[in-house]
């Protein structure tokens, strides 16, 4: 028997009946408390999980829209019963779900399709699918019925489209990652978080902003500025207007990672702006000196600004905040807050333990009732807010069977296998991808062979790992040397550990948003191509075989899995020896080299090549580096 | 000597109860489990503290089951210390085969009841408490007092050495003077162990963290009270301890220690938590009467009789079930006899502002008869920050200088660092409650070799630091 007492399946207690989902109308039931059945084994299958992500209530408060990010579906349920309506097939990796001022209708972000699915409330059905930018992750749509705004992750600003026929207006310049947005309650302004940091010299503190545009002349009109924060998540407004709140993480990927007490690898914090606060940022913890709110990810404020909601994916809990007594710690009180990991006493109520990964969050009944989506257990939990606890749970129809692949991905997203829960491989590799930092691990020395995070997208054939290709395999990545340098804890048994590499060799490669359907190179992208394939220079010189772009990137990912010295090493790098990285979606993944000192693709040629040992390159015009990037970000 | 490991047959349990329950208010049930105790006709708070004797007459683990009481190793001349194992099945303690033995660590199977010598030491090693992954940590009593020792337990689960440089088997954890006596072992893998404040030259009972394999010594909280001792973590995570005659506890979201209303009386800590929730604590009221089991449910001001005798202390209960087992620490200690440590911003600490700039750290180490040597000073940077290398397994104090070379700072008492360890302090006692700021430390930017601080100081007068140091 296999993890007695650590897997879980979620089925109505006695007396109630299981209600298996037959056909894509899927059915829910309500029960009580999940009860526990131990499931003593994993399926090889690759099953599909709803996953619910975000909840909605539609206008009348008769129904919710639960968003449901692997089915690809909004799955409506009666408020009442918690019984299915309808499930409505969506586009792929929906992400973000935001309802018309009227009501009358839903839009989704498809975030690997580039679309918006329109969807009306009446008959439940698609009516329109809106082409938008790339990698849409949430949308809102203004008061007047005039602009629909939608963040956009890989294009890294705001779309506002007409809300009536979806075409596109401008683009709006947002935060690195622009994903996650919030309408004041009196629909002025428009307020957007970025999950990747804003570019910042090498080797400083991150750099973060919240976008604020004013909804009616859709113009940005402040960029809220976010010292040391590396991943905001969603924020919201309270009802009056004066209080904003934003879930963030707060790295610490400066300091070398030799222990994980006391913060020692993230804080995960809540910023506060708006006029209670006097109009300035303040960011408080939400950690305690032994326990962490891992991951915060959703901000829910009741109507009346008495108690504030977090989610925390990681943790697995919804921690309660008193408005009153936050605002009145930070009112009374020198900042900073964020060092003192005893400052969350002031103003946390209680902690409440939820399903795995929890994220969206919908107030219902006036502030009375708190619906959490727990995302990796396809439930949602339905908390009294005058008891603070989970009062019933909503299962959504989902496969009986738990797969290696959504085990696996369980694993990823928690922090219960590091040392008092601080951190999990979600922390770094935002929803299984990077976080655009440099990292000063433990074993290589203090300050010494700094590591830029890279990309988990497609790894099968880029093996082997760390920037010294010292690990031969994920296993050996992400068992024992994650164990004793990451967790500092006690890690996964060996079938957990396979099924974690399973899940990471399964991720596939995001669409690219750089080629031309059909997968047709432009002119740029022709030209570049030719340099990074060329064997002669500029000058006709040969260039030596090892010194083409190609040889070295070679392959379908750009790697030959070996280890070069291309002329990067750095005084503080023991070893001028690096592993060939992948070139899957570079253009995504800046910073770039070994320990992220390239801030763009152009200066891993124009600052770090002086000497043509990264390649020939130093014969090229401006215009030609241009050409081979237009190429690189085709991969 | 150690590593003889003998298993003895235990013949029988006595049948015959040599303490009778007095009867328990009749409406209120008893404990759903039976309860393992101490008894002994003295028993001195503290006493491993100051190098002593416990039970200067003598003890016997009891097992209580309904309200009623039996030797638990009848053959044994003494036996106390009962650490329940995370299954139920088994349990470790210390005892004495016959009178003249050392204190001995034995294990009783409660399956077969069969007792297995566990570890043979030349003195006594005291306090036994299971470690996952099948090691133990305990005192062993040395000529300066109690030192915290690990072993394994000869139920290794992994073949993983907890120091690549000793290898599995016997791992001293501590290395200051003075008394360490381990409590609790917490649920995030740390040892919770009492010595006294300051930590290597103090009188104050108080409680203090380590790592499985000796590394990242640090005070559970910096709010240091008078006499803290005997810390047991409940289900909640918080940790319930004796604080003077008192009971107080330390809970995650606070930085300082938070008093329990308890019931007026002395407790002698480790307290056992019931499945109902409530306490089994050993208490003596007034002063003078002999300590006796109480069941508390906390927030009540009453508590009822479980276990008393008129002529024993009844301590340290413990339940016989199963309890969640701490997580297991996966030692990353690097096969060194020095260690690395870098202080990030040496100005902080919850001792107040600096009278002055530091220039300079000095470090002193501690030889073998406790005499203060200094080893050397490197600079500390403009944003307070420094990063030495300094001998491994040996008591050390740092000292911040001024440029003119006066103390500015000096610790209280005296840490260590494992051969192997890298360690990071935020400040110098700034409490496990300041995290850290995300900046590259200035002396990280200058030069990523510490200074070296790690060779063998004559025994010159030049080189010796007054006792309790300037």
């Amino acid at each position: 028997m296999r993890r007695q007492g650590i897997l879980r399946v979620f089925v109505a207690g006695s007396g109630l009946t299981v209600l298996v989902c037959a056909t894509i109308l899927c059915t829910w039931i309500w029960t009580v408390q999940p009860v526990g059945a131990v499931v003593t084994g994993r399926v090889g299958e690759r099953l599909t999980y709803p996953s619910p992500l975000e909840i909605l209530s539609s206008k009348n408060a008769k129904q919710f829209y639960v968003l449901c990010n692997e089915s690809d579906e909004v799955r409506v349920l009666d408020s009442a019963t918690g019984t299915a309506v309808k499930a409505i097939s969506v586009g792929h990796v929906p992400r973000g779900i935001a309802l018309s001022p009227d009501g009358s209708r839903l839009f989704v972000t498809n975030s690997w399709d580039d679309t918006i699915s329109v969807i009306d409330t009446g008959s439940l059905e698609v009516a329109a699918t809106w082409k938008v930018g790339a990698e849409p992750s949430s949308v809102v749509e203004d008061r007047t019925g005039r602009y629909l705004f939608v963040a956009n992750r890989i294009s890294n600003d705001v779309a506002v489209l007409s809300a009536q026929t979806g075409a596109e207006i401008k683009r709006l310049a947002a935060g690195r990652g622009a994903s996650y947005m919030a309408m004041a309650p009196d629909g002025g302004k428009v307020y957007v978080t970025h999950v990747y940091p804003n570019p910042s010299p090498h080797r400083t503190e991150p750099e973060s902003e919240i976008t604020v545009i004013d909804a009616q002349r859709a113009v940005v009109v402040d960029r809220i500025q976010l010292h040391g924060i590396a991943g905001v998540f969603h924020a919201a407004v309270s009802a009056d207007g004066r209080l904003g709140v934003a879930a963030e993480l707060h790295p610490k990927n400066l300091v070398p990672l030799a222990h994980l007490e006391h913060g020692g690898a993230f804080e995960d914090t809540l910023m506060l702006f708006g006029a209670d606060v006097g109009n300035r940022t303040v960011e408080v913890p939400l950690d305690e000196l032994e326990r962490y709110a891992a991951r915060p990810f959703d901000v829910a404020i009741t109507p009346d600004k008495s108690h504030l909601y977090v989610t925390s994916g990681g943790s697995e809990i919804v921690t309660v905040i008193d408005v009153r007594r936050l605002l009145n710690y930070v009112q009374t009180h020198h900042a900073p807050f964020v060092q003192d990991l005893s400052a969350s006493s002031n103003y946390v109520v209680t902690r409440i333990p939820v399903g795995r990964d929890p994220r969206g969050m919908l107030i219902t009944d006036n502030g009375r009732k708190l619906l959490v989506a727990n995302r990796l257990d396809d439930t949602i939990s339905v908390i009294d807010t005058q008891t603070n606890r989970v009062g019933s749970t909503i299962r959504l129809a989902s496969p009986s069977k738990l797969s290696v692949l959504r085990y696996g991905e369980q694993t990823f997203y928690t922090a219960r296998y590091s040392f008092q829960g601080q951190i999990g491989c979600a922390n770094c590799h935002i929803d299984s991808t990077f976080d655009g930092l440099e990292w000063d691990l433990e074993p290589d020395g203090f300050g010494r062979d700094i590591v830029d995070n890279r990309l988990i997208e497609d790894l099968k054939g880029t093996e082997p790992y760390k920037w010294n290709g010292g690990n031969p395999n994920l296993p050996t990545e992400c068992g024992p040397r994650t164990e004793k340098y990451f967790w500092r804890s006690a890690n996964y048994d060996d079938l957990t550990l396979a099924d974690l590499v399973t899940y990471m060799l399964s991720l596939p490669l995001r669409p690219n948003r750089w080629r031309l359907p059909g997968y047709e190179l432009s002119p740029a992208q022709e030209r570049g191509k030719a340099i990074f394939d060329r064997a002669v220079d500029k000058f006709g010189a040969p260039i030596p075989l090892q010194n083409r772009c190609s040889y070295c990137h070679s392959g379908p990912k750009g790697t030959d899995q070996k280890s070069f010295d291309v002329g990067t090493r750095k005084l503080t790098d023991n070893s001028g020896r690096f592993d060939t990285p992948q070139l899957s979606n570079i253009a995504l993944t800046a910073p770039y080299l070994h320990d992220g000192s390239a801030a763009t693709l152009e200066e891993i040629w124009t600052v770090f090549n002086p000497e043509d040992k990264h390649g020939r390159t130093n014969d090229l015009t401006k215009d030609e580096l241009n050409d081979l990037i237009e190429y690189l970000r085709t991969r | 000597m150690r590593g003889f490991r003998g298993i003895v047959t235990l013949i029988s349990f006595t049948a015959v109860p040599l303490f009778a329950a007095p009867q328990p208010d009749s409406h209120v049930d008893r404990i759903a489990a039976d309860i393992i105790v101490t008894a002994a006709p003295v028993y001195v708070p503290r006493a491993e503290l100051r190098g002593e004797e416990r039970f200067p007459k003598g003890a016997h683990l009891l097992l209580v089951r309904d309200g009623k009481a039996e030797p638990l190793i009848p053959e044994f001349a003494a036996s106390a210390d009962a650490n329940v194992y995370f299954d139920g099945s088994r349990v470790i303690f210390s005892g004495k085969q016959k009178p003249g033995d050392p204190w001995q660590i034995w294990e009783l199977s409660l399956k077969d009841h069969s007792l297995r010598h566990v570890l043979t030491t030349a003195s006594d090693a005291e306090r036994p408490l299971y470690l996952p992954a099948g090691r133990v940590v305990f005192g062993l009593r040395t000529p300066g007092g109690f030192r915290l020792d690990s072993n394994d337990d000869g139920h290794p689960l992994l073949s993983t050495p907890l120091n690549p440089t000793t290898g599995p088997g016997e791992m001293k954890l501590a290395y200051t003077r003075g008394s360490s006596f381990p409590d609790d072992v917490l649920q995030d893998g740390r040892v919770l162990f009492e010595s006294n404040y300051p930590l290597g030259n103090g009188q104050a009972a108080e409680m203090f963290l380590v790592y499985p394999d000796g590394s990242g010594v640090e005070s559970y909280r910096c709010d240091h009270g008078v006499a803290r001792w005997a810390g047991e973590q409940s289900s909640s995570g918080d940790v319930v301890f004796t604080h003077g005659d008192g009971l107080a506890r330390f809970t995650s979201p606070l930085a300082h220690e938070v008093r329990i209303a308890a019931p007026p009386g002395q407790y002698a800590g480790s307290i056992a938590e019931a499945p109902s929730g409530e306490w089994l604590v050993s208490v003596r009221q007034p002063a003078g009467m002999h300590y006796v089991l109480k069941l508390w449910k906390p927030g009540t001001s009453t508590m009822r009789t479980e276990l008393a005798e008129s002529t024993q202390d009844l301590v340290e209960p413990v339940l016989v079930a199963p309890r969640t087992m701490p997580t297991r620490f996966p030692s990353g200690l690097h096969p060194w006899d020095y260690a690395n440590l870098l202080a990030l911003d040496a100005r902080l600490s919850r001792d107040g502002v600096l009278k002055g700039t530091p220039a300079r750290v000095r470090l002193e180490a501690q030889d073998a008869d406790g005499k203060a040597f200094i080893m050397g000073t490197a600079p500390v940077e403009q944003d307070g920050s420094f990063f030495i290398q300094v001998p491994g397994d040996r008591p050390l104090r740092i000292s911040l200088l001024d440029a003119k070379g006066s103390v500015l700072r000096q610790e209280h008492g005296w840490f260590w660092s494992r051969g192997g360890e890298q360690r990071i302090c935020v400040g110098c006692h700034t409490g496990p409650e300041r995290s850290s700021d995300n900046r590259v430390p200035a002396v990280l930017l200058r030069t990523t070799t510490p200074v070296a601080l790690t060779a063998v100081q004559p025994a010159s007068s030049a080189h010796r630091v007054a006792s309790g140091g300037r």
